[in-house]
């Protein structure tokens, strides 16, 4: 009886609960116009049916609902968002893949599958050798939760069986294997991944930091050695692009659809 | 051998002795033979004379070449629960032997606590650890994430590592709790009541989170209602405003308590705060923070329903415990932690004999790449583990009748 009391008097304000009221309204025309404007491009897309270069897939152009309500002050707004089409990496880098790029790169025997952990500046040089492009922060969240603003590839329910526990394992060896809406695999934990952009703040973001700027590169999708929020598709951490700062990073690549 | 090498060999070995010794303060260290209270007596010595660091305890230290006799080198990450272990630790020693220097030592090591919070500048935000010095040592760059040290504003001269985790939270509600319960005077439990309060109403300030600095959640301070997160995390947050509200009776944190419960289920989620498939992901950590939890909830907790959920927690965690081979430092203390909170005699010969047989750490010698101007060098040095959670286990066996003097 006590503890129904209590909830009683944690009761939002009247006009708190206006605001989420006509916040919820706003989502759900937001997401309308999404799904409408993505059919279309989808529609478009089905047309052209371009061919994915070996191991990508295909992300049509289109919106997106980008940023989130709950997560840290960097993700907000949320807001609609719009890419180009492009192709980008099912999978991240791997120790292998970045072995053929620099001769000079040495990793344990048997980890040739395990994602590769390197600097914004060795991601972006491979990525140019390989023809392709690092994603930008867009790319990469439409990539990793499609239209629907998803929480996290998948949906919105966490499931320790749907990452890659830890660096123990390789890329692609989650217990289940559920890709984003476009096809990518580990766009949630393994490693962080690196985006082409510096960390700014969207429009419309009013709270300061100081680490806004052109000092940090944006790095997405989180690792599972750190909380479930972290490897929210919406998430965003920063850190110069000349080291890793320890963190267990990587990347994918993109490429553009001529 | 003749008289001439003997000469130049005990020169030799004077020398390589003397060297060691000056490279750490305490070396009388303990033999596997040795008694029990023996042995956490030795390496009770040695945590205070090498790893003491201004009020707290660090976990690894570095000794030279690599590292330096002040500041002292060390791993800073941890040095958070290795403080709140001796804490608990000398606050059960102190209730058996009511003496006056044990409490002194407590005392001191809860003006450690405090200072992690004043090094920050920012009431209720913690550090990791702390450190005084002229300039960044290198260990930052290597040991730990190097973007989350930062000067103190509040203490200069002093760096600070942030970037706090849910286990530091564990550690605290903890530690205080215990301190509270069986320590602190008046005034300090005052004090102790101002801290928790403190750091929790900034923890619901933003919305059950651990925020940084920087403004952005930590990477594991996540308790958040609206985020998806560790239903571990749950239990541990239930647990903080349980022991906030006892030691501070401020309702509000009765309020948040009984709205996580109600509103958001927190007492079903904590239920699955073990994970027990596949078996490589069960984490002796984690069972540290789920048993430091317990501990505090099935102690403070009168309503039955909840009691009932909370002991159903711990059944989990006990078909994993019971088959602890006693590897895992914490493996002794969940066993008697479990006989303390359901009352069930769980203590076998087996059990015992690896309650007698607690060992604290051994030294090794490792290579650090310390970075320089031009790159790195490499430079082996000596490194000391922690026997916080070894003393603490004995001090609380020796508490709760668990572990004979004689031992």
């Amino acid at each position: 009886m006590m503890r129904l009391f209590t909830v009683v008097t944690l009761q939002l304000p009247k006009q708190i609960q206006v605001q989420e009221k006509k916040e919820t309204t706003m989502n759900v025309i937001i997401f309308f116009l999404s799904v409408c404007t993505s059919l279309l491009f989808l529609n478009q897309a089905a047309e052209k049916n371009p061919n994915p270069p070996e191991g990508m897939v295909y992300v049509p152009a289109g919106s997106f609902i980008m940023g989130s309500k709950y997560g840290d002050p960097d993700e907000r707004p949320q807001h609609i968002a719009t890419t180009n089409e492009f192709f980008i990496d099912k999978l991240e880098v791997c120790n292998a893949d970045y072995a053929e790029f620099d001769a000079n790169y040495t990793f344990p025997p048997g980890k040739e599958h395990f994602s590769v952990v390197v600097t914004w500046e060795q991601a972006n040089a491979y990525a140019q050798w390989a023809g392709k492009r690092l994603p930008t922060e867009k790319e990469w969240e439409k990539a990793a939760r499609g239209t629907d603003g998803r929480i996290f590839p998948w949906g919105n329910t966490y499931d320790n069986k749907f990452v890659v526990w830890n660096r123990n394992y390789p890329r692609g060896s989650a217990i289940a294997k559920p890709e984003s809406p476009y096809g990518c695999l580990d766009m949630a934990g393994s490693v962080w991944e690196w985006t082409a952009d510096w960390y700014k703040p969207y429009p419309g973001n009013d709270v300061p930091m100081e680490q806004y700027g052109e000092k940090y590169k944006v790095m997405r999708g989180g690792s599972n050695f750190n909380n479930h929020s972290f490897i929210r598709t919406t998430h965003r951490y920063y850190v110069p692009p000349n080291t890793t700062a320890n963190y267990p990073v990587g990347f994918r690549c993109v490429k553009d659809v001529k | 051998m003749n008289k001439k090498n003997l000469l130049l060999y005990a020169f030799v070995l004077a020398f390589v002795l003397n060297g060691q010794a000056s490279a750490q303060k305490v070396n009388d260290f303990p033999a596997k033979t040795d008694p029990l209270h023996k042995r956490v007596a030795l390496f009770d010595k040695l945590m205070f004379g090498n790893h003491w660091n201004e009020g707290t305890l660090l976990q690894r230290v570095i000794f030279p070449p690599a590292g330096f006799k002040e500041p002292v080198i060390a791993w800073y990450s941890d040095c958070f629960d290795v403080t709140v272990e001796m804490l608990a630790a000398y606050c059960f020693k102190y209730a058996i032997t009511e003496n006056r220097d044990d409490l002194h030592i407590a005392n001191q090591l809860f003006e450690g606590l405090l200072k992690l919070e004043k090094v920050t500048g920012v009431p209720g935000l913690m550090a990791r650890g702390f450190y005084k010095t002229d300039k960044p040592l290198w260990h930052e760059q290597v040991l730990w994430y190097p973007m989350e040290w930062h000067w103190s504003t509040s203490m200069p001269g002093y760096r600070w590592l942030g970037d706090l985790s849910a286990d530091k939270f564990t550690s605290l509600f903890y530690g205080i709790g215990i301190y509270w319960e069986l320590c602190a005077d008046e005034e300090n439990k005052q004090r102790a009541a101002d801290l928790l309060d403190r750091f929790m109403s900034r923890c619901i300030y933003h919305n059950f989170k651990l925020v940084d600095l920087d403004g952005k959640m930590t990477l594991w301070g996540n308790f958040c209602p609206d985020l998806q997160h560790q239903e571990l995390n749950s239990l541990e947050m239930l647990m903080g405003l349980k022991v906030t509200h006892r030691i501070t009776g401020k309702e509000r944190f009765h309020a948040a308590y009984n709205m996580l419960i109600d509103r958001y289920h927190y007492d079903d989620r904590q239920l699955k705060s073990k994970v027990m498939w596949p078996p490589e992901w069960r984490n002796p950590y984690d069972d540290d923070h789920a048993a430091k939890s317990l501990y505090m909830l099935m102690r403070y907790e009168k309503d039955r329903s909840l009691l009932i959920k909370y002991r159903m927690n711990l059944n989990i965690h006990w078909h994993d415990w019971q088959n602890h081979d006693f590897s895992f430092p914490g493996d002794p203390w969940l066993i008697m932690l479990y006989q303390v909170l359901t009352g069930e005699n769980v203590l076998t010969e087996q059990k015992i004999d690896g309650i007698k047989n607690m060992w604290g750490f051994d030294r090794e010698t490792r290579e650090f790449k310390i970075p320089t101007e031009n790159g790195h060098k490499v430079v082996k040095s000596v490194v000391e583990g922690h026997a916080s959670t070894m003393i603490r286990n004995y001090w609380f066996g020796r508490y709760y009748g668990f572990i004979d003097p004689s031992w």
